[in-house]
């Protein structure tokens, strides 16, 4: 980031909006995960929901000539699915065990919480950059 | 001094100011990204120390040195409060308490180009 090329601060509220679209998105995977943290298989011994991860990236963003932020990709975790005894249930396998996801509820509630308060803080910015715009127009009436 | 000097460092603050801004701006939207190194913008004291005078074109044979008198805003990497362990060292505190400091800055700025421009409008109708 050498020269800006448009106003500072309409990049100021670019850059923070960026920053809320990133957020959001990692709130609504951590919704995702959480809604289907008990979504197991269809067919006996079939594997289960697997949790989505979020990934940031920051990347120069050429129309506003400023470094944003972007997801980068949405992987799944590789950690090993739980098994549950359940030889009711259609995803059994022979000995009657069930994979479960891998989702752990505690984990997305802390990262639900961390995301909303980078959200509230890319807010912030958006607030205190329009302020700055409006106290320059308002040099016009005085 | 001419008053005129006044409203064009005012100006160059104000500048200085948004780019701030923009640079912390581009810290808090990626307090989350692995790696990421948290920026700055250098005091407005050394932005100002280092511009010069530029030089007039007075013939189409004169070379045009790009940018000479242009104010110079560089983004440093500064020293974070904290690391995280994907090495990111954004400090969401830390800029909340620098975007205060420049919004701060900002409106004194704007408060004192208004005053003078009250004084210049009084001389000018008496």
């Amino acid at each position: 980031m050498s020269v800006l090329t448009i106003d500072p601060l309409r990049a100021a509220s670019g850059i923070a909006a960026a920053g809320l679209e990133a957020q959001s998105t990692r709130l609504r995977i951590a919704a995702e995960n959480v809604a289907n943290a008990r979504s197991t298989g269809n067919t006996p011994g079939a594997d289960p929901y697997a949790r989505k991860t979020v990934q940031f990236s920051a990347e120069l963003d050429r129309a506003l000539g400023a470094s944003t932020v972007r997801i980068k990709s949405l992987g799944r975790d590789r950690a090993p699915f739980q098994t549950e005894y359940d030889p009711g249930n259609p995803a059994a396998d022979a000995s009657g065990q069930v994979k479960m996801p891998n989702v752990n509820t505690l984990l997305e509630m802390a990262d639900m919480r961390e995301a909303g308060r980078s959200y509230e803080a890319n807010l912030q910015m958006i607030k205190q950059a329009r302020s700055m715009v409006a106290m320059t127009i308002d040099l016009l009436r005085s | 001094m001419e008053p005129l000097f006044l409203f064009s460092l005012a100006s160059r603050h104000a500048q200085w100011a948004s780019v701030r801004q923009a640079a912390i701006s581009g810290n808090i939207a990626n307090a989350n990204t692995p790696g990421f190194k948290a920026a700055d913008v250098e005091p407005f004291t050394a932005v100002l120390d280092k511009t010069h005078l530029s030089m007039n074109l007075t013939s189409a044979r004169h070379m045009d040195v790009a940018n000479a008198g242009a104010p110079t805003t560089k983004v440093s990497k500064a020293e974070g409060w904290d690391v995280n362990h994907s090495g990111n060292t954004v400090s969401l505190e830390q800029e909340m308490l620098k975007a205060d400091e420049v919004n701060r800055a900002f409106s004194l700025n704007t408060n004192v180009v208004r005053s003078f421009q009250r004084m210049m409008l009084a001389s000018v109708k008496t």
